[in-house]
C-alpha cells in the first residue's frame, strides 16, 4: 500500500451510457407521440386516415360543433366533471382529516376500507351501484317497500355525478390524508404553544396545509371526471345522456358498420385539448407549493385530537358513509354474482346458485379474458416498471443534455385520456406498416397500458430516487464506474422498494383498466373489463357481477401478497 | 504520481462566477488546503478536479495527463481520472458491507479475487478498521464511517487524494484526533492531496500549503506560517486566526515600518507588509499579540475596557480606544476601566483601509 504508483483508472466505456440515454429518450418519446400524432392527422382528414386519397379538411370539426346535441353534450360533461370533482372533494377532505388526526374509534380499519374503490375500476364501482341503487336496485327497492316512496333517481345528470363523485372521494382521501398525517409535529405545537386548542390548531394550521393535495387530486378528478366512461355509460346511456367520452365510444364502437372517422379524430383532439388544459392549469397552481411543504426530515408525526363524546357522532357519521357508499356497492356485486334474480323481495339465500360463476367459466372466451387480464397486468407490470425506471434514471441522475425534456415527454401522458389512447393506438398500427402484426394481440394493450401509465410508475420511483443521496453516484464515478454500471451497481439495488411498489401500482392499474383497451382489444385479446362491457350491452347482469367478483378477488389476493411478499407500498 | 496543475480555472453558472481564474501547482507528495468561508468556491474547484462537476475555462492537468482542457473541450470523465474523494457525507454506500464498498473499485479495475482481498486488508488495516470488514456503513459510526471512505478512497492506489470537509461530521474531540492522524497517514503514504475545509485551524495543521479563497479567486497561497504571520491582505488576516483593525493614516514610511497616525492623535509604528501607497490604512494586530502595560510609552494606546469574557485559556476583553473598537486577549484578569495596550510594530501589519472586511 505503500507503492500507490501502481494504480490505475479503468478503460473507457463513455459509450454505452450515452446510447442508453439516446435510446431510452427515442423510445419514450415514440411510444408517446405515436398514438397522438395519428388522431390529429385524422382529424382533419375527410376519410380514413388508412385510405389513400384522403384529403385535408377542417371539415370534421365544423361537423362536431354544429351537429346537433353537441352544445349539450360538452355542457353535459362539464356539469359532470364539476359535481364530480366537488362531491369527491368534499368527502375525501373531511373523511381525511377525521380519519387521519382525531380518535375515531376504529380509525384503522375504515381507513383501510376507504381506499378500497381505488383498487377496482369505476366500471365495477357503476355495477355495483346500478345493482344497489338503480331504478330497481335492492336498497331502492327496499326503500320503496318500506317507506312506499320513490326515493333517487340516478339515472339523471345530477344523479350519475354524485356517483361518480362517491367513487372518486378515495382518491381526493388518499391525497389529503398524506398532507395531514405528514404534517410536522413541531409546526402544530408551536401554534399550541402560542395558544392555540388542539383542535384549533389542527384546522388553523394543518388542515390550510392540505391546500396543494386539494388542488392538486381536484384537477385530476376533473380531468377523470371527463374522461370517465363506465358511469356516464351505465346511468346516462338509458336516459340518453351523452359526455364527450360516452359520444366518442358509441361513434367508434357502437357504429360499428361504419365508424365516422373524422368526428371521432376531432371528438378526440378537443377532448385531448381539453384534458391537457386542465393538468397545465394543476401545474401552475401547483407552483407554490413550497409554502406548504409538510414533511421534513426529522419530524415526528402529529398527535391525534380528542374528540371527547364527539367522536360517537362522527364515527356513526363516517360509519353510514362507508357502509353505504363502499361495503354496500361491494356487496352489491357479490350478492348480484351468487344469485338468479336479486330482490329484497325473496330472501337471497333463497336464490344461491352458482350458475353466473359456471357461465363465465364454461366460455372459453370469458376464461381467456381472465388469464388475459392477469398476463397483461404481470408482463405489463414489470415492462412498465422496466421503462419507467430507465426512463427516472436518465431524467434525474444523469448528465444527459436533453435530460429535462425526457421527463416531460414521459410525464405527458397525464393529459392522455384512456380513450384516447386506445384510439391512438388503434390509429396507430392501420397506419403504420408492419404494425398490424400486433393488432389484436395483448401486446398493443400491453404497450398502451404502459404508456398511459408511465406517470404512475414516475410517480411511485422518483420520490424514492431523491431519496437516495446524488454523494453515492458521485463516490462511484470517482471510483471509476460509468454512469451504467453506477445505476445498475448502486443506484437499482437501492431502489428495490420502489421497484416492488411500482410494479404493484402498475399491476392493479393494468387489472382494473378498460377504457384504453375498448377500440383495441379483438376476440382473442380481450381483458375483464372489455368483457364486462360488452356483457352489460347484452343485458346480462349476472354474468356481469361474477366477472367483476372475479376481478375483485383476484386483485384482493394480488395486494395482500404485494404487501406481504414484495413489502410494496400500494396507497399509504 | 505527477504534479496536479490547475491553470487559470474558471467555473460558471449562468451568470454566476463561482471560481475565477485560479492557478495552482501542487507538487507530488503535497498536502494543500483550500481554505476559505462557505461559497468561495473551494468546494467547486475540487469537484472540478474529480471531474464531478465541468469547469467553464481553463485546464486541469496531472504531470502530462490533461484532465479538463476549455480550449480543446478535453474532458475527461470522473470514472478514468483515477482520483480519490473523501466526501462531506462520506457516501458509503449502503445496501454493501465494508468490504464490498472497498472491493467495487477494485472490481471495477478488473483486479483478481486475491488481489483484491490483500487490498481491501491493507487498506482497512491503515485506516485500523480491519475489524469491521464485514459491517454495513449503518452499523458504524461517524468516525468510522469515515475511516472506511478513506480506505476506499486509498484502495486503489488514486494519483491524487481530494477531501471534501471530510472532518466536519465528527464531534470536536475527535475531529482534532482526526486531522493528526489523517496527515500521519498522508505522509506516510505520500499521496498527493488536496484537501478543502472552512476550518482555519484544521488547516493550519495539517497543510504543507494553504490557499485562502474568497469569491472564487485565491486570496494567498503559502505555508501555514506564512499565512497566519504575513497574511496578504486584511481578509487573510481577519480570516485566519482573527484580526483586529486600527483605523489610521500614514504619517512617513522608511525601511519597511510606517509611523501612523490613528484616531486619537496617537502615532504608532508598524509593518508596512505588502501595502503601497495607501495613506488611508487599517494596521492588522491579533488580539493575542496586543499586551495590556502598565503606563504611556512607544507604540501604546490608551483604551477604556467596555466588557470581557472567559474563554478558559485566556481572558478576552472588548475595547474602545484610538478610534477603534478591538480585542485584547490576556492570560490575567484585567480589574482596571482604563488600560494602556501595547501594540507591537513586528506584530502590526497595514492593509489599504478599503480592503478591510466588513464585519
Amino acid at each position: 500500500m505503500t507503492e500507490l504508483s501502481a494504480g490505475s483508472a479503468p478503460g473507457a466505456t463513455r459509450d454505452r451510457s450515452t446510447i442508453t440515454f439516446w435510446a431510452v429518450s427515442i423510445l419514450t418519446t415514440i411510444l408517446v407521440v405515436g398514438p397522438i400524432a395519428p388522431i390529429i392527422l385524422q382529424a382533419f382528414l375527410d376519410r380514413p386516415l388508412y385510405k389513400p386519397d384522403a384529403v385535408v379538411t377542417a371539415g370534421n370539426f365544423v361537423r362536431l360543433f354544429t351537429e346537433a346535441g353537441m352544445g349539450k353534450i360538452v355542457l353535459n360533461t362539464l356539469f359532470f366533471a364539476v359535481v364530480t370533482m366537488i362531491v369527491a372533494q368534499l368527502f375525501g377532505s373531511v373523511m381525511a382529516v377525521i380519519v387521519g388526526r382525531t380518535n375515531l374509534p376504529g380509525r384503522k380499519w375504515i381507513g383501510e376500507i376507504l381506499i378500497w374503490p381505488l383498487f377496482v375500476s369505476n366500471l365495477v364501482m357503476a355495477f355495483g351501484w346500478f345493482t344497489m341503487y338503480g331504478p330497481s336496485g335492492y336498497i331502492t327497492l327496499a326503500f320503496k317497500a318500506g317507506t312506499g316512496l320513490s326515493p333517487w333517481n340516478l339515472y339523471s345528470l345530477t344523479g350519475m355525478s354524485i356517483v361518480a363523485g362517491l367513487s372518486q372521494a378515495p382518491l381526493a382521501y388518499l391525497m389529503c390524508i398524506g398532507a395531514v398525517t405528514k404534517a410536522d409535529a413541531q409546526l402544530e405545537d408551536a401554534a399550541r404553544s402560542a395558544g392555540a386548542s388542539p383542535m384549533r390548531a389542527l384546522i388553523s394550521i394543518t388542515v390550510p396545509m392540505m391546500r396543494p393535495a386539494m388542488v392538486y387530486s381536484a384537477v385530476l378528478n376533473f380531468v377523470i371526471g371527463i374522461e370517465m366512461l363506465a358511469i356516464p355509460l351505465v346511468f346516462g346511456g338509458p336516459s340518453g345522456i351523452h359526455t364527450v367520452t360516452t359520444f366518442l365510444y358509441d361513434q367508434g364502437i357502437n357504429a360499428a358498420v361504419q365508424s365516422d372517422y373524422g368526428i371521432v379524430g376531432a371528438g378526440a383532439v378537443m377532448l385531448l385539448v381539453i384534458v391537457g388544459l386542465l393538468v397545465w392549469l394543476q401545474g401552475r397552481l401547483m407552483k407554490d407549493s413550497g409554502r406548504f411543504v409538510t414533511v421534513r426530515g426529522k419530524a415526528s408525526r402529529p398527535s391525534l385530537v380528542d374528540l371527547g363524546p364527539w367522536r360517537w357522532v362522527a364515527f356513526a357519521a363516517v360509519a353510514a358513509y362507508v357502509l353505504f357508499t363502499i361495503i354496500a356497492v361491494f356487496a352489491g356485486i357479490f350478492m348480484r354474482a351468487s344469485v338468479s334474480f336479486l330482490t329484497p323481495l325473496v330472501p337471497f339465500w333463497k336464490l344461491l346458485t352458482l350458475a353466473n360463476f359456471e357461465l363465465i367459466f364454461n366460455q372459453p372466451g370469458y376464461v381467456r379474458a381472465i388469464l388475459n387480464s392477469v398476463v397483461i397486468s404481470f408482463l405489463g407490470g414489470i415492462i412498465g416498471t422496466a421503462c419507467v425506471v430507465l426512463i427516472a434514471l436518465v431524467a434525474k441522475r444523469s448528465e444527459f443534455r436533453f435530460r429535462r425534456a425526457l421527463e416531460y415527454v414521459a410525464l405527458f401522458p397525464r393529459s392522455l385520456p384512456g380513450i384516447i389512447a386506445g384510439l391512438g393506438f388503434f390509429y396507430a398500427v392501420v397506419w403504420v406498416p408492419g404494425l398490424d402484426m400486433i393488432r389484436g394481440t395483448i401486446w398493443i394493450l400491453i404497450a398502451a397500458f404502459v404508456v398511459r401509465y408511465i406517470p404512475i410508475g414516475f410517480g411511485a420511483i422518483a420520490p424514492a430516487l431523491s431519496q437516495i443521496g446524488e454523494e453515492l453516484d458521485r463516490a462511484s464515478r470517482i471510483s471509476g464506474a460509468d454512469w451504467w454500471t453506477t445505476v445498475t451497481r448502486i443506484v437499482l439495488p437501492l431502489l428495490k422498494p420502489a421497484l416492488f411498489s411500482s410494479f404493484a401500482l402498475l399491476f392493479i392499474h393494468f387489472f382494473k383498466e378498460y377504457v384504453t383497451a375498448v377500440f383495441l382489444y379483438q376476440p382473442g385479446s380481450e381483458i375483464i373489463g372489455s368483457t364486462m362491457l360488452q356483457l352489460y350491452a347484452q343485458g346480462d347482469n349476472g354474468p356481469v357481477s361474477a366477472l367483476a367478483t372475479i376481478q375483485v378477488i383476484i386483485t384482493a389476493l394480488f395486494v395482500f401478497m404485494a404487501r406481504r411478499l414484495l413489502g410494496a407500498k400500494i396507497y399509504g | 504520481m505527477a504534479d496536479l496543475i490547475l491553470d487559470n480555472l474558471s467555473i460558471n453558472y449562468g451568470s454566476y462566477k463561482a471560481v475565477s481564474e485560479v492557478s495552482l501547482t501542487i507538487p507530488k507528495g503535497e498536502f494543500l488546503t483550500l481554505l476559505g468561508p462557505s461559497g468561495c468556491g473551494k468546494s467547486t474547484t475540487l469537484f472540478a478536479i474529480s471531474g464531478l462537476n465541468h469547469a467553464t475555462s481553463g485546464s486541469i492537468r496531472m504531470g502530462d495527463r490533461v484532465l479538463f482542457d476549455g480550449k480543446s473541450g478535453t474532458v475527461v470523465p470522473p470514472e478514468q481520472r483515477n482520483i480519490g474523494l473523501v466526501f462531506q457525507s462520506y457516501a458509503l454506500w449502503p445496501h454493501m458491507s465494508v468490504a464490498e464498498n472497498l472491493a467495487f473499485p477494485l472490481k471495477l479495475r478488473k483486479i483478481g479475487r486475491a488481489e483484491q482481498d490483500k487490498r481491501i486488508k491493507e487498506a482497512l488495516e491503515l485506516v485500523e478498521m480491519a475489524k469491521f470488514a464485514e459491517r454495513y456503513p449503518f452499523e458504524l459510526s461517524g468516525g468510522q464511517q469515515q475511516r472506511v471512505a478513506l480506505a476506499r478512497a486509498l484502495v486503489y492506489r488514486p494519483g491524487l487524494l481530494l477531501l471534501d470537509e471530510p472532518l466536519s461530521n465528527l464531534d470536536a474531540k475527535l475531529r482534532e484526533r482526526a486531522r493528526v492522524w489523517l496527515r500521519e497517514l498522508q505522509e506516510r503514504l505520500g499521496v498527493t492531496t488536496v484537501y478543502v475545509t472552512h476550518d482555519q485551524a484544521e488547516a493550519l495543521a495539517v497543510s504543507d500549503r494553504i490557499a485562502v479563497m474568497d469569491t472564487g479567486r485565491i486570496r494567498q497561497l503559502g505555508t501555514p506560517k506564512e499565512i497566519y504571520e504575513t497574511p496578504a491582505d486584511a481578509f487573510v488576516a481577519d480570516f485566519i486566526g482573527s484580526s483586529n483593525f486600527l483605523t489610521g493614516t500614514v504619517v512617513d514610511r522608511a525601511a519597511g515600518m510606517a509611523n501612523v497616525r490613528l484616531g486619537d492623535g496617537t502615532v504608532i509604528k508598524a509593518n508596512t507588509g505588502r501595502n503601497g501607497a495607501d495613506e488611508n490604512v487599517v494596521i492588522a494586530v491579533r488580539p493575542e499579540r496586543l499586551q495590556i502595560v502598565g503606563g504611556a510609552g512607544e507604540n501604546v494606546v490608551q483604551a477604556t475596557v467596555q466588557g470581557g469574557s472567559y474563554l478558559g485559556s485566556v481572558y478576552q476583553y472588548e475595547l474602545t480606544g484610538a478610534g477603534s473598537t478591538f480585542r485584547v486577549q490576556t492570560a490575567r484578569e484585567v480589574a482596571d476601566k482604563h488600560v494602556f495596550v501595547y501594540v507591537p510594530p513586528e506584530a502590526s501589519t497595514l492593509f489599504a483601509a478599503q480592503s478591510r472586511p466588513q464585519a
